[in-house]
């Protein structure tokens, strides 16, 4: 008994630092440039198709293709925050949920045409192994995934809180006038949130590679728990999107095991439900607001 | 959003392809036209010295989700007539030759029914093949039985034997399978436990529930029975589960992705269980392609199989030549069926589709490409079934699919992983 509840909370906390990946990026852009941006898994799923070409043609782990799939991705981010997002930021903010909503259904049907429906696996050496101590395991894959995540994550926070790009960024989120008083850029704040969130996902594509097929849909799969984790964790909030994060991790994973193999999401969304009646604002909302 | 995934090998949904279509069908028309108003006006058909060809309908979805399997159907058909022909044709037709007429049934249903009127009314059929999934042929069969021309047909579904009288099914029905799948769990344990794990959809609970049904006259207990939601993240606390339930035989009964997810966590949690995958898409040389070394040991059911018969070997060395892949299941399978109307055209010395729908009645064959079954042996009831038809057992072994149950058809023995 003991063991199965060990092994069920490992397995949803190390897929809980995947989704961690995914909503720390919805939540930076929604903290700093304020928009809801649908279109985050279908960089989780750009992220994994990068990794699988650089595996299949070159035959580049996936884990080192981070190093490709990141920066891709955070100039994809500078350049859409550049190009298209800053068009549609204003005190109307219907322009921007089109706007990303139609972005995630052009990136879906590209990647449609131009890759197929088909499931595509990447196969490395740690693919399958796992470590095994007493009666539990741990996947290779996952841990890797999870332990970059985490790092990934850490990195993130210092450069929030240690660097002047990074306090201007929580500036402009905590008040974005303000901030533009105090003389900081809000384009370029801008443009490096979105990268960055955008580098983030590509990230989480790139870890899941190892593990978990590529298909056009992907994107869609960790998007619904991303979403779920930002508004658990108070719209905005990193540390809050990140902790929340693996409390779905573990909570899908206990639902699974304790409830029913096709009620993991019912017992996130109680978990959801839950934190909303008795904190409204989330689980990283600061007190006195 | 799970609404959104496509069935595991069968996808390859291009969404430009509806413009395309659109654009070909009003090309077709108009060359349609033009080539009937040139009959109008007195232009005379085409007639060599030899017999009239013998027009085959061909009815598989070469477009749309199925696409990749249909493309391949094609392949196997035109394959199996050149056969036929090379062959030296009909010959009690003065050596007349197969000619197939392919019609594209876009993996749709409402499009299967216009396309199969259009094939029967705009050529004169002999017979008709189709159209690999159930759902697809079920309508096409339908408007086969109105029109009167045999269909013959690899599809499954046990609906197509009920009320039909030009429906030929040469092979397994759907509800044979699970009774094989059942008889090769105990092949792996005397003491058979198996453990059914099913996405939440009609086409798993329907599947799950049959083999429930089973079980006990099989003398197989179910150890676990547990539906799960298509399209996780995380096979690992489903794998656990399995694990706790002391299981020796892993039924899954999945699409690709999720199957994949549940064989590589079988091995990360060091399980030994021996997994059966079923039909489908497991059966198709993708799954070997996106599975890999994991795909070892896995076993499954098919209606047929390229080793079932030296004739099939045959087939499955020429099929490989043309595509690059063995043939599958209903690659093979058709052509078999098409020296099944070979053989009943022969003896219907006719090509009136009634004369070839009494021939096909009284089909009895156990030798040569059109017995190229397993069991190997055809015999048509009047349901239109198969009376020896039975599904074969497989396992991949050395990145090929090899039949092992049951004995009579087994190429190699059962590797126990």
């Amino acid at each position: 008994m003991w063991e199965t509840l060990a092994q069920a909370v490992i397995n949803g906390l190390l897929i809980g630092g995947i989704y961690a990946l995914v909503s720390i990026g919805v939540t930076l852009i929604f903290g700093v440039v304020k928009i809801v941006n649908f279109a985050q898994g279908e960089f989780v799923m750009i992220g994994m198709y990068i990794s699988f070409f650089l595996a299949t043609q070159f035959g580049i782990d996936p884990l080192v293709s981070l190093a490709v799939s990141m920066p891709v991705l955070f100039l994809a981010g500078v350049l859409i925050q550049h190009f298209l997002i800053r068009r549609v930021l204003g005190p109307n903010d219907m322009p921007q949920i089109f706007l990303t909503f139609a972005l995630s259904l052009l990136l879906l049907n590209l990647s449609l045409m131009f890759f197929t429906a088909n499931y595509r696996t990447v196969h490395t050496s740690y693919s399958d192994e796992a470590l095994h101590f007493g009666g539990l395991y741990i996947p290779v894959a996952k841990l890797i995934a999870f332990a970059v995540a985490m790092g990934l994550s850490g990195l993130l926070w210092v450069f929030l809180h240690t660097t002047d790009l990074g306090k201007a960024m929580r500036a402009a989120s905590q008040n974005r006038d303000v901030a533009m008083l105090m003389g900081i850029n809000p384009n370029r704040v801008f443009a490096v949130a979105f990268g960055t969130a955008l580098a983030l996902a590509g990230a989480a594509g790139s870890l899941l590679m190892p593990f978990y097929s590529a298909y056009p849909f992907v994107g869609q799969v960790f998007v619904l728990m991303a979403f779920v984790a930002v508004v658990m964790g108070t719209l905005g909030n990193v540390a809050g999107a990140l902790v929340a994060s693996l409390m779905m991790g573990v909570a899908e994973s206990l639902g699974i095991q304790f409830v029913g193999a096709d009620s993991g999401l019912i017992v996130v969304f109680a978990l959801l439900l839950l934190t909303l009646a008795f904190k409204p604002s989330g689980l990283g909302a600061r007190r006195g607001r | 959003m799970t609404g959104d995934r496509k069935p595991s090998a069968i996808n390859n949904v291009a969404p430009s392809k509806v413009s395309q279509t659109k654009l070909n069908r009003r090309k077709f028309l108009v060359r349609t036209g033009g080539i009937m108003a040139a009959g109008a006006f007195g232009a005379v058909p085409l007639r060599g010295w030899a017999a009239d060809p013998v027009n085959i309908g061909a009815l598989y979805p070469t477009t749309g989700s199925m696409a990749q399997i249909g493309v391949g159907c094609v392949a196997a058909a035109k394959l199996a007539v050149d056969m036929v022909n090379e062959a030296g044709g009909i010959k009690s037709l003065g050596g007349a030759k197969l000619n197939l007429i392919v019609s594209d049934v876009q993996s749709d249903t409402t499009v299967t029914r216009t396309e199969t009127d259009r094939l029967i009314s705009g050529n004169k059929l002999s017979a008709i093949h189709g159209c690999y999934a159930s759902a697809l042929t079920l309508i096409a069969s339908e408007v086969c039985e109105r029109a009167r021309i045999p269909i013959i047909t690899g599809s499954s579904s046990d609906q197509l034997n009920k009320g039909r009288s030009y429906t030929f099914t040469p092979f397994a029905r759907a509800s044979q399978f699970a009774k094989t799948q059942l008889q090769m769990a105990k092949l792996v344990s005397e003491q058979a436990k198996v453990a059914v794990i099913f996405e939440n959809t009609a086409f798993g609970t329907s599947t799950s529930n049959g083999l429930k049904e089973l079980a006990p006259g099989e003398g197989v207990e179910i150890v676990m029975f547990e539906p799960y939601s298509a399209g996780f993240t995380d096979a690992s606390p489903l794998i656990n589960k399995v694990k706790a339930s002391g299981a020796n035989t892993l039924f899954s009964i999945s699409y690709l992705n999720d199957l994949i997810l549940i064989v590589r966590t079988v091995k990360q949690v060091g399980l030994n269980i021996a997994i059966n995958g079923g039909s489908g898409g497991f059966v198709m040389p993708d799954f070997y392609k996106n599975v890999g070394k994991l795909a070892e040991g896995l076993q499954g059911v098919g209606h047929w199989n390229h080793d079932v018969s030296e004739e099939a070997q045959k087939v499955n060395v020429e099929f490989k030549k043309r595509t690059g892949e063995f043939a599958f299941e209903y690659a093979g399978g058709l052509v078999a069926q098409t020296f099944m109307l070979a053989d009943a055209l022969e003896r219907a010395a006719s090509t009136d589709p009634k004369k070839v729908r009494e021939a096909l009645s009284t089909l009895d064959v156990s030798s040569g490409y059109a017995a190229m079954a397993p069991g190997g042996k055809v015999k048509f009831g009047p349901d239109g079934k198969n009376v020896y038809g039975r599904p074969v057992g497989v396992q991949w072994q050395n990145s090929d699919l090899v039949s092992v149950f049951p004995k009579e058809d087994a190429r190699a023995p059962l590797m126990k992983t």
